[in-house]
């Protein structure tokens, strides 16, 4: 209250001076005014003795002498009248004019009168707040100043306790939630409390946690991935025809138009193995006890031989792969293998990839890879099989699952689908192998399971993960084997 | 250390109440001139008013001086356009002035802190 006083002091203070200074100005109001009503006065005068001098021709008049004497005289030329007109300069004229020029001095006398009164008025309305400001902040008077006082350090008035603004996505701290906690235990702040709990568990169980999270999150991008396959497929159909122009490489245009018709029922038959290979995949993956994610469509570098139909033996995985890619041998409108539907029967997604072949000078030519001999050869596609071309063939197949795989893969993480096909194109255009040159290709499969990197950027799909794919799966199949499998794979199993 | 800092101050001081002095000179002549002005209009306007027949005076020192009516209208035209450019040079100046006098008040402010920095320190170091 003391610090109320002295403000109030101070106000005090500065409204008695403006109170002051306003009476100042008023009486220096009041002295021009004064000083205007007598020149005014003057003039009256003046205009009097004008109309009356010429009545006569002469007066007798006592004229000043000097500052003390006077003398007896006679005013003569009482018309004749030498006027004063400014900054010493006179004209002789006749009272009339004199009058005249009188009656124009008024006026500016009387306008110079006028403002002055205003500004009077004015600040006489100016004392009157000032005097009024006085009163009510020396709480005197019927006017009261209403006055509230800040206070900053007082204690606030808010239920409960002041929250702490944590930054966004970042942990609050262990201490401070373990101080809240303590007090919190009659407050209602649910959400306080459940992230001071959060807050107190160890990181372990953060990181477990977290990575729960995670595969939750694959499962979702799993899921999302169906969806997205079911429409790609749709694309690729419509799409085709323009793909197999822009692959010049590829099968002969003709084939490939004479093939657009039959493979558009193919895809459709497709389409439901290919989910159910993900579905399987996304079993397979989240068994894995231990925190990893993987990718379904990565191939396992394991040689495991397995006899899928006529002169193939593909890989474990290759084999889910491939369903995948038969999208893409839709996209690519490669069907080649048509030609040689008397030869190969296709009763499985995988006869497909197997007629995936150059038909030149009346042999099966695999397709070229852009992949240089060594990475080839390290390359996750198995040397298995006992035909070159049908090896040749796995390897485009795996090559182009890859590609695709990838592809589908950045399909989910970044959820554009339309990037798919384009990208597909010119990347099966090089080469059946491996579209991508810049793969990272292990030597070593580890057959042992390795934490691997946990979540792979977007922004970098193809090389990432490759690696992924390839490091990725080891870990999966094998562990996962005695697992619900699909009524195809049951089919495939049951013709070996 | 103070010490200097006050005469400095003390320099600074002067400066800035020479400054000011030539503010006030520059506008007490602009307000005369103002007056001058004033006054030549209403002579302008009487003048016009009068007729030929009137004759005119100029008051030289003692002496009242006859003078030609467009004579005088001239004259008084000149003087006025004289006292405007007076004017115009009036305010420049202040202008000027007015200027320095807030770099004055600037470095004056800037010393006193100094000052009190100073007189400050002494006490704090003994």
């Amino acid at each position: 209250m003391a610090g109320k006083g002295d403000t109030n002091m101070e106000h005090l203070g500065g409204v008695v001076r403006l109170r002051e200074e306003h009476q100042k100005v008023m009486e220096d109001c009041e002295s021009r005014i004064q000083h205007w009503k007598k020149i005014l006065a003057d003039y009256e005068a003046l205009d009097d003795r004008l109309r009356t001098l010429p009545d006569q021709l002469c007066y007798d008049i006592m004229v000043p002498f000097g500052p003390l004497a006077f003398m007896p005289g006679k005013l003569v030329h009482t018309n004749e009248v030498t006027v004063l007109l400014g900054d010493n300069w006179f004209a002789k004229c006749s009272t009339k004019q004199a009058q005249k020029i009188v009656e124009h001095r008024m006026k500016h006398v009387g306008n110079q009168l006028d403002d002055v009164t205003k500004t009077m008025k004015n600040f006489e309305a100016r004392v009157g707040f000032a005097k009024d400001l006085e009163s009510m902040s020396a709480n005197t008077g019927n006017y009261v100043d209403i006055r509230e006082e800040v206070g900053n350090n007082d204690s606030p008035v808010t239920k409960g306790k002041q929250r702490i603004a944590h930054k966004p996505n970042s942990k609050p701290k262990m201490d401070v939630m373990f101080d809240l906690k303590e007090e919190d235990e009659e407050d209602e702040g649910e959400s306080r409390d459940t992230g001071s709990r959060k807050g107190n568990m160890t990181e372990e169980e953060l990181w477990a946690r977290l990575d729960e999270l995670e595969r939750l999150e694959e499962l979702q991008d799993e899921q999302d991935r169906l969806s997205d396959n079911a429409d790609m497929n749709g694309e690729d159909t419509s799409s085709s025809s323009s793909e197999e122009e822009k692959e010049a490489d590829a099968a002969p245009p003709v084939n490939g138009l004479s093939l657009k018709p039959s493979w558009s029922s193919v895809p459709h038959s497709i389409q439901p193995l290919t989910d159910r290979k993900e579905e399987d995949y996304e079993e397979e993956e989240d068994g894995s006890c231990l925190p990893t994610i993987f990718f379904s469509h990565t191939v396992e570098p394991k040689k495991v031989r397995i006899n899928t139909g006529k002169n193939t033996t593909l890989k474990y995985s290759e084999r889910k792969e491939q369903k995948e890619h038969s999208k893409r041998k839709k996209k690519n409108g490669h069907s080649n293998g048509h030609s040689h539907h008397e030869l190969h029967k296709i009763t499985t997604p995988t006869d497909i990839y197997r007629l995936f072949v150059d038909v030149k000078n009346g042999e099966p030519i695999p397709r070229k890879s852009i992949l240089k001999s060594r990475s080839r050869e390290n390359s996750v596609c198995s040397d298995t099989s006992e035909s070159s071309a049908a090896d040749f063939e796995e390897r485009r197949m795996i090559g182009r699952s890859f590609s695709h795989d990838e592809m589908t893969h950045s399909d989910t993480s970044d959820g554009i689908t339309e990037e798919d096909s384009p990208t597909a194109m010119p990347l099966q255009t090089p080469s059946r192998f491996e579209a991508f040159s810049g793969t990272v290709v292990e030597k070593d499969p580890m057959p042992t399971a390795v934490p691997h990197l946990t979540i792979v950027p977007p922004a970098l799909p193809t090389i990432l993960e490759r690696k992924q794919e390839e490091v990725a799966p080891d870990v999966p199949p094998p562990e996962q084997a005695p697992k619900r499998v699909s009524k195809f794979k049951a089919a495939r199993l049951q013709q070996k | 250390m103070a010490e200097a800092i006050q005469k400095k101050l003390k320099a600074e001081v002067e400066k800035y109440a020479q400054t000011q002095k030539d503010v006030s000179k520059s506008v007490s002549a602009r307000q005369k001139l103002e007056t001058q002005m004033a006054e030549n209009n209403i002579v302008k306007e009487e003048l016009d008013l009068l007729e030929s027949s009137n004759t005119v005076f100029k008051l030289i020192g003692p002496v009242l001086v006859k003078q030609d009516l467009d004579e005088a209208k001239a004259t008084v035209a000149k003087r006025l356009e004289y006292i405007n450019g007076e004017i115009q040079r009036y305010e420049t100046l202040l202008k000027d002035y007015q200027k320095k006098s807030e770099q004055q008040r600037e470095v004056l402010t800037s010393l006193q802190q100094d000052l009190q920095k100073a007189q400050g320190l002494p006490p704090g170091k003994v």
